[in-house]
C-alpha cells in the first residue's frame, strides 16, 4: 500500500464480549455525538469526548463490491457502510456482497487492521 | 463591486502523457485572454489543482509571461478549480485587486484516484467510485432511482458532448449498453464513471460590464459531518445549502435557470444533484434524466458540455471547464450544444475524499447573460 508511514487512521477494533469485536471510538460528554475515531473533539460540536466502545452489532446502511485495481487490495472485495447499534456509521470490509438492511457483526481484530463484518441474518 | 466575467479558456480534456502542463495552461489562458481583449495581464492568480506538484502554478504561470504578482495555489478536492473562480470572484468584488486570472490545472494518474491512505476510509481501500456506488445503491435501495434511469444520465452526457470538440468521450449509447458496460463498483458500471483526464481551463475575472457575463452569486463551504444521522445521501445536504446560499444571494431560485453545468463524476452524483439544487424535486432527478427534461431541447438542460462523464475530469481544471461552458451558453456561443435563449446559468461542482464529511467542499454560482 503506497504511503504507510503516518499512523494508521482506521477505527481501533478490540475483543468484543463473545467471538466478535467492538470499536473503540469517542462519545462527546457535550453533545452525545458517537465518532468511531479516537480524534481529540468532537466532529459535530468541538466539545470533550470521552473513550467509548461500540458494537458488536448493527445494520448495513449500502454496500458495494469494488472490481477495480486499488493498491494494496485485491479486487473484488466488498465495502459497506454499517450503522453500528447505538453508535456511528463505520465502513467495513463484507468479502462480498451482502444487502441492505442485513444485520451483521464485527468480526474480532486479528488478520487484518481493516474493520471487518460478517453477515449474521 | 459587481463582478464579471472578462473571458473564458480551456485547453482541450483527455489524456495527454505528451502534453507539459505548461502548453495545457497556456492554451487555456491564452483562450481567455483573447476573449477578454485588453492587456495580457492580471493584478492577481488564484490556481486550483489537487495533485500539484509543488510550485505548478508559478511552473506554468512563468511559462507565459505572469509573474510577479500574487499567485495563490488552493486545493479543494473536484472543486479546487470552482474554488479558484470563488477566490477570484471575491477579491474582485471587495476591491482588493482589479482583474484576477481563475487558472484550473491538472494532471492525472493511470486509473481511480489512489485512496488517501492517511484518511481512515482511504486507508480502508475506500475508492472514490465505491463512495458514490454506495449512494447510488442506497437510492436504488430506497426506490428513489432506477438503473434505467442512472444509465439515462450517462447516455444523455456522452450524447451531448457528439457536439463539443473538446471533450474527451462522446458517443450514442443506449441504456442497456450502459448497463452492460464493465461493473466497477456495483451498481455503476464504466459507462457510469467519468474517465481519467489532463487538462486546464481559466477565466478572467473583473467588474461587471456591458457585454460581459454577471456573477450574480459565488457561494463555498464545506460539509458538515456525514453519519449515521444523516437523512440523506453523502454530498447531498451540502450541495442542498450551497445551493441555498447561492440562490439566496442571486435573488434567483431554481426554476429561473435556464442551464445548469454540475458535477456528474458518476451518474448517481447528477441524479443527488439535481435533487438537492431543487432542479428536480425528491425522487425526480432520475426521471428528469430518463425523459430528456435535462437534455438538450427540454426544458432544463443540465450538463450540455456533456459533464465530467465525457468532457473528462482533470479534478483542478473541471470547474473552471464548468464555468467556460455556461460562460459560452449565455453569450450565445456554445454551438451545437446552444440552449436557445439562456439567460441564467448555474455552475456546480463538490468534493470528496475526507471521510465522516459530507463533502470536502461545494461550490455552487449563478451567471447571468450579457
Amino acid at each position: 500500500m503506497a504511503c504507510v508511514t503516518s499512523p494508521d487512521p482506521r477505527p481501533r477494533v478490540v475483543a468484543g464480549p463473545a467471538d466478535d469485536g467492538l470499536v473503540e471510538g469517542r462519545r462527546c460528554t457535550a453533545c452525545g455525538e458517537v465518532a468511531a475515531f479516537a480524534w481529540p473533539a468532537c466532529p459535530a460540536c468541538g466539545g470533550p469526548v470521552e473513550p467509548a466502545r461500540f458494537g458488536p452489532e448493527g445494520t448495513v446502511w449500502s454496500a458495494t463490491v469494488v472490481r477495480i485495481p486499488v493498491p494494496g487490495r485485491t479486487p473484488p472485495y466488498g465495502l459497506a457502510y454499517v450503522d453500528l447499534d447505538g453508535g456511528p456509521r463505520v465502513l467495513a470490509h463484507t468479502g462480498g456482497p451482502v444487502p441492505i438492511g442485513a444485520r451483521v457483526r464485527l468480526v474480532p481484530a486479528g488478520g487484518t487492521d481493516d474493520v471487518t463484518v460478517e453477515v449474521i441474518r | 463591486m459587481r463582478v464579471g466575467i472578462e473571458g473564458v479558456g480551456t485547453s482541450h480534456f483527455g489524456r495527454q502523457p505528451g502534453a507539459d502542463l505548461v502548453d495545457l495552461a497556456f492554451t487555456a489562458v491564452d483562450e481567455a485572454f483573447r476573449a477578454a481583449g485588453g492587456p495580457r495581464s492580471v493584478d492577481a492568480v488564484w490556481a486550483g489543482t489537487v495533485f500539484g506538484p509543488a510550485g505548478v502554478a508559478q511552473r506554468v504561470l512563468r511559462a507565459m509571461g505572469l509573474t510577479g504578482m500574487p499567485v495563490l495555489t488552493v486545493e479543494n478536492a473536484c472543486a479546487s478549480g470552482t474554488t479558484a473562480f470563488a477566490e477570484a470572484c471575491e477579491a474582485v468584488r471587495s476591491g482588493r485587486y482589479g482583474r484576477v486570472l481563475a487558472l484550473g490545472i491538472e494532471r492525472m494518474g493511470d486509473g481511480a484516484i489512489t485512496p488517501e491512505a492517511t484518511d481512515p476510509e482511504g486507508r480502508s481501500g475506500l475508492a472514490l467510485p465505491a463512495l458514490y456506488a454506495m449512494a447510488a445503491a442506497r437510492w436504488l435501495h430506497e426506490g428513489r432511482v432506477t438503473p434505467e434511469q442512472l444509465a439515462a444520465v450517462s447516455v444523455k452526457n456522452h450524447a451531448h458532448a457528439l457536439h463539443n470538440p473538446r471533450a474527451q468521450y462522446a458517443g450514442r449509447y443506449t441504456v442497456e449498453e450502459v448497463l452492460a458496460s464493465r461493473m466497477i463498483a456495483d451498481p455503476l458500471t464504466l459507462l457510469q464513471c467519468c474517465p481519467t483526464s489532463d487538462g486546464a481551463a481559466a477565466a478572467i475575472v473583473g467588474p461587471a460590464a456591458p457585454g460581459r457575463v454577471a456573477v450574480r452569486s459565488v457561494a463555498l463551504r464545506s460539509g458538515a459531518p456525514w453519519n449515521h444521522r444523516s437523512p440523506h445521501v453523502w454530498g447531498h445536504d451540502l450541495v442542498r445549502d450551497t445551493a441555498a446560499a447561492a440562490f439566496a444571494a442571486a435573488g434567483v431560485g431554481p426554476d429561473e435557470v435556464d442551464v445548469a453545468e454540475v458535477h456528474d463524476a458518476f451518474t448517481i452524483g447528477e441524479v443527488v444533484t439535481t435533487e438537492a439544487l431543487g432542479l428536480a424535486g425528491p425522487g425526480e432527478g432520475g426521471k428528469a434524466a430518463a425523459t430528456g427534461r435535462t437534455a438538450l431541447g427540454g426544458e432544463q438542460p443540465v450538463n450540455p458540455s456533456g459533464g465530467l462523464l465525457s468532457r473528462g475530469h482533470p479534478l483542478g481544471a473541471t470547474g473552471l471547464a464548468q464555468l467556460a461552458e455556461i460562460v459560452w451558453q449565455l453569450r450565445g456561443e456554445a454551438g451545437g450544444r446552444q440552449v436557445d435563449g439562456a439567460r441564467i446559468g448555474l455552475v456546480e461542482t463538490m468534493g470528496g475524499g475526507v471521510s465522516v464529511l459530507d463533502g470536502n467542499a461545494c461550490v455552487v454560482a449563478v451567471l447571468e447573460a450579457p
